[in-house]
């Protein structure tokens, strides 16, 4: 049938139309819509309890949100509504110097422009009516509470939206009516009262859902009567299929994207404005059967991926980030799950090289060879997008250690940048809380005083010079401990904060429908799994400062005091004191002594933050990751002992810090596959930017193939490396610094389609689309004489 | 016993086998101006660091699984023989813990021989048939290097020839008949060779060491090489590119 009425070649050239169309929006008001609509009603459902107040205010916005189908659409639906304006980083007025984090849940009012139709009186009575929820009140009030420590950053804290992996399968192949009569015989047979209500607030939605796919439905049938008869066709089939589906289960590759584009947008719009980074899950996995079943072409089934991938891509700059769909992997037998999906999936996005969703690809040491060939394509093409790369080997083992049983190990996948959680099953609050440690080594050397700005933020007992620096390890930890709890305590309030806005569609696809509770219920555990992330900052920063530090003693002891003075002007007239900390010995060169501080820092900061439990008395979970947050966590950091600069960015991730490691790649592979990975339950982060000079096959193929053996393999799949767990996690950048500069100076010339894709910590970029402080942090951190080969 | 080096780190098969730990030993007993490493000529560069033979070993040791594909460790230079007792020392060591060992070497040094056994593999330069130019160029004549490359021929297993062609040098029809007539007084069917392009890579170092760098016009087309190499395949040469 969808044969009958479109040709691979026009879908492609609908796809390309659809998301040229959809970068020429230079305006995002549908999010600020949702919640108006949510505060015209909000008077009617005072007596509701939270939860079905929440599938009321959904089932309001589906009702009443203004839906359109583009004239290139060949499925239903658009997440632009979810989102605003509002992703700091590609933001041109973005600097790091005036970034203050996300601390006030109504800032993004800011982002709408008042004009002729959204007036400042409407914006105002809308963002007047939010602050009053309890979620602002109370989480104003953590960010009140803990302002002292956020201000400059010892830690963060936030409440997480998005983040999560729901899955959809069982909608796709049995529809939600299947699900509807299960809450049904649930609500019929639940005598406990909070349960009964949230299965009822769950069935309010899927019967929303279906409501929104008729709306869907009628504007295709309405289009129908003006369009020309080819186009005519095209609606038919696609009122036909929203008529079937979510409500029944999908037959045909066509109505399981269809199926699966609405579902999103309803999940989005539940957590409007700005549900950062859902992921897909392992997509080859969720669309292979319903391709398997009709048979369909790599070629054709690319050709509607394409529609998949550009739905991703919201507004003029693809406003909504960190959007992950996996590809490839192993199963729980070691067997490779790549299928012909897996291979469409990577010809869409080599086609469309859009900004969303990102690409991962889950490697194992049986991955084949076509994988790493196709990779080459997205490596060494300029501009071109490229994957990151998951080792399942590892992932499984540490999921093992932490958490997980067995079975569900295949069904892992990452939300955000690149955390581990189990697709359906696992509400990590990934974002949850973020830890400063370069900062609390500045506060820990200056008796809890800022080095930046004078302010005391913990007081902490005075030592002479000499006896400080000598212990400084102890003192360092037992700050460090002090910090955690603090930080842990805000981090449950930020939690608490966003349980007050229940969600109970996206709580069917979390386990909800079995447990009964709210994925977000601070009290109830509603997901199988459930903890809470906590990003740690500066690894090679405090361990080289340790380094730095014990040189220091050992041949200058008597320069202890002036260590001290040096770091609060910044080095100023300590120039000669300053080389000397540099020459120490730096993480990322092979050199044991900086390796084993390097793993003692993450034995140890990981256990102290796995030791401190969530709301739910599940543990905080260790992620070694900075994304971007190096750049603006460091600029509240004043001048470290390992030479860093006041205010220069910390080092990324586990990687060293920029310009340190500058021995190549081998060296800095070995320090790196050292490091106790076991302890980052949460994930980690790490980037080689990668000089394609250094591979010298003639073909793409061929040079992925290079790639794999030089760089993925030695990583990921070491025989010798004899460490429990080894590396898990890479993105490249394949580039140099002249040609970013060269992109830069002529746009047109090197871009001419305006689309130009970097890696940005776990996400994609259009280049070109980053504020000038993001662009010039991507070309610094290319750092190639860490990775020469 | 210490080891003077300039700099260290890895390469992928250009060294040798596989991804190998190459270690650039300072110093160097000839003079060719179109060197990519003119930090190294001198007994003591810009970059020169010590490491004990113990500190190399370990190192060396802690760099096992970077040593894919058949990798090792590959000592270069400089020339890597002017420091020639520390260097059997270590190669002695590293062959009896099982590390694969090799040499990049121009030749030079009489005791070359004495190396074989501990070396997996032998890269030699030979960058001139005419020992007279050979001295003028470089600064010592090319006797000692075709008596190596003699023994080399007959007693080594893993030998690579590698002849850098260099425009206005060595790098003409007749240059390359001259070098093949070379070859052919010896049994070298055992030994791989390579011909090398002429390149600056190394060019801004120069004036970084405070030496003139003088070599002008010595680029070779691509297809010049190409057709030496067809042509020395003819004469029964394996010809190889790294």
């Amino acid at each position: 049938m969808m044969y009958q009425v479109y040709e691979a070649e026009q879908i492609t050239a609908m796809a390309k139309d659809l998301f040229r169309e959809e970068r020429s929006k230079k305006r995002l008001d549908g999010w600020f819509l949702t919640r108006e609509i949510v505060c015209n009603h909000a008077h009617e459902w005072n007596e509701c309890s939270r939860e079905m107040r929440a599938a009321k205010e959904l089932r309001a916005i589906l009702r009443e949100l203004p839906l359109s189908i583009s004239e290139y659409a060949i499925f239903a639906g658009s997440q632009s509504d979810a989102f605003a304006r509002s992703y700091a980083l590609i933001n041109p007025a973005f600097q790091v110097e005036t970034f203050s984090g996300y601390c006030d849940p109504t800032a993004v009012f800011n982002d709408i422009e008042p004009n002729e139709e959204f007036t400042e009186e409407r914006i105002a009575r809308v963002r007047d009516f939010t602050k009053e929820s309890d979620y602002v009140r109370t989480l104003t009030e953590v960010y009140d509470k803990y302002e002292n420590y956020t201000t400059e950053v010892a830690f963060f804290i936030e409440q997480v939206t998005g983040h999560i992996i729901p899955d959809f399968r069982p909608v796709l192949a049995h529809g939600l009516d299947r699900i509807i009569t299960v809450l049904e015989e649930k609500i019929a047979s639940e005598s406990d009262n909070i349960k009964k209500d949230n299965f009822e607030a769950m069935k309010l939605t899927l019967l929303s859902t279906i409501d929104l796919a008729e709306r869907y439905a009628n504007i295709a049938n309405e289009q129908r009567k003006t369009a020309t008869p080819k186009r005519a066709a095209q609606l038919k089939l696609m009122e036909q299929t929203l008529r079937k589906v979510p409500r029944q289960g999908c037959d045909t590759l066509y109505e399981a994207i269809q199926s699966f584009i609405l579902l999103w947008e309803v999940m989005c719009l539940e957590q409007a404005p700005n549900p950062f980074a859902f992921s897909v899950g392992n997509a080859d996995r969720i669309f292979e059967p319903y391709r398997a079943k009709e048979n369909l072409s790599r070629e054709n089934t690319a050709a509607l991926l394409k529609h998949l991938l550009v739905f991703y891509n919201v507004g003029d700059r693809s406003w909504a980030i960190s959007q992950n769909l996996l590809i490839s992997g192993k199963d729980l037998d070691g067997n490779d799950m790549t299928n012909e999906t897996s291979y469409a999936l990577m010809e869409a996005y080599l086609d469309m090289n859009l900004p969303q969703p990102i690409l991962s690809v889950k490697l194992h040491k049986n991955t084949p060879d076509e994988i790493y060939e196709a990779m080459g394509r997205f490596f060494f093409s300029p501009g071109m997008l490229t994957p990151s790369l998951f080792n399942d080997d590892s992932v499984f083992q540490n999921l093992k250690i932490h958490r997980v049983v067995d079975e569900e190990l295949p069904d892992y996948a990452v939300a955000g940048c690149q955390e581990p959680l189990i697709m359906g099953k696992d509400n990590g609050n990934t974002t949850n809380s973020w830890l400063n440690m370069a900062k609390i080594l500045e506060l820990t050397l200056n008796s809890g005083k800022s080095m930046i700005t004078g302010k005391t933020i913990e007081a902490t007992e005075e030592f002479p010079a000499l006896e400080l620096l000598q212990n400084i390890r102890e003192r360092f930890y037992e700050n460090i401990e002090q910090y955690i709890n603090l930080m842990c305590e805000a981090a449950n309030g930020a939690s608490k904060a966003i349980s007050y806005l229940p969600v109970p569609f996206l709580s069917i696809f979390m386990g909800g429908t079995e447990t009964g509770y709210d994925m977000r219920d601070t009290e109830h555990q509603g997901t199988p799994y459930n903890g809470s992330g906590c990003l740690i900052h500066g690894l090679s920063v405090v361990a080289d400062s340790f380094i730095a530090i014990d040189k220091l003693l050992v041949e200058r002891p008597e320069e202890a005091e002036n260590l001290l003075k040096a770091l609060k002007v910044n080095f100023e007239g300590y120039e000669e004191l300053h080389a000397f900390l540099k020459s120490a010995p730096k993480f990322g060169n092979n050199v044991p002594e900086v390796d084993k501080e390097a793993c003692i820092v993450v034995t140890k900061v990981s256990d102290m933050v796995t030791a401190h439990k969530n709301y739910l008395g599940n543990p905080f979970r260790a992620d070694w990751a900075s994304p971007t947050t190096h750049l603006t966590y460091g600029y509240w950091v004043a001048a470290t002992p390992d030479g860093r600069k006041a205010r220069e960015q910390l080092n990324y991730g586990v990687d060293p810090l920029f310009g340190d490691a500058d021995q190549g790649m081998g060296f800095r592979m070995l320090s790196n596959m050292r490091l106790p990975f076991d302890k980052m339950d949460g994930g980690y982060a790490s980037h080689f930017g990668i000089n394609p000079k250094m591979f010298h096959s003639p073909t793409l193929e061929g040079k992925g193939l290079d790639f794999a053996k030089r760089v993925i393999k030695p990583l990921f799949f070491n025989e010798k490396n004899t460490a429990k767990v080894a590396p898990f996690y890479l993105y490249v950048n394949v580039t140099t610094p002249e040609t970013l500069r060269k992109v830069l100076a002529e746009p047109k010339k090197y871009a001419p389609t305006g689309v130009y894709i970097m890696r940005i910590h776990g996400t994609f970029v259009n280049f070109l689309d980053l504020s000038p402080d993001i662009q010039q942090d991507i070309i610094k951190r290319l750092d190639l004489e860490s990775t020469k080969m | 016993m210490q080891l003077k080096l300039f700099h260290k780190g890895f390469n992928y098969s250009q060294d040798g086998t596989g991804n190998r730990l190459v270690y650039h030993l300072q110093g160097c007993n000839l003079s060719c101006p179109w060197c990519a490493n003119p930090e190294g000529m001198d007994a003591e560069g810009p970059d020169t660091f010590t490491m004990t033979i113990e500190e190399m070993c370990e190192e060396i040791v802690r760099c096992k699984p970077m040593f894919f594909d058949g990798g090792g460790v590959t000592f270069t230079g400089g020339e890597a023989t002017c420091q020639f007792i520390a260097l059997k020392e270590i190669l002695t060591r590293l062959k009896r813990i099982g590390i694969s060992t090799a040499l990049e070497t121009n030749g030079t040094s009489s005791k070359l021989p004495e190396l074989f056994p501990v070396l997996d593999e032998l890269i030699m330069d030979y960058k001139h048939y005419d020992s007279k130019i050979h001295k003028k160029i470089m600064g010592l004549g090319n006797d000692v290097i075709k008596e190596n490359l003699g023994k080399a021929f007959v007693e080594h297993p893993k030998l690579l020839v590698r002849i850098p062609l260099i425009g206005k040098v060595n790098a003409s029809e007749c240059d390359i008949e001259q070098f093949i007539a070379f070859f052919n007084q010896y049994h070298f069917f055992n030994a791989r060779f390579e011909l090398l392009c002429y390149h600056e890579y190394g060019k801004a170092k120069w004036t970084k060491c405070g030496k003139e760098y003088i070599v002008q016009d010595a680029f070779v087309p691509e297809k010049t090489r190409v057709n030496y190499e067809n042509k020395m395949r003819m004469c029964g040469f394996n010809i190889v590119r790294t």
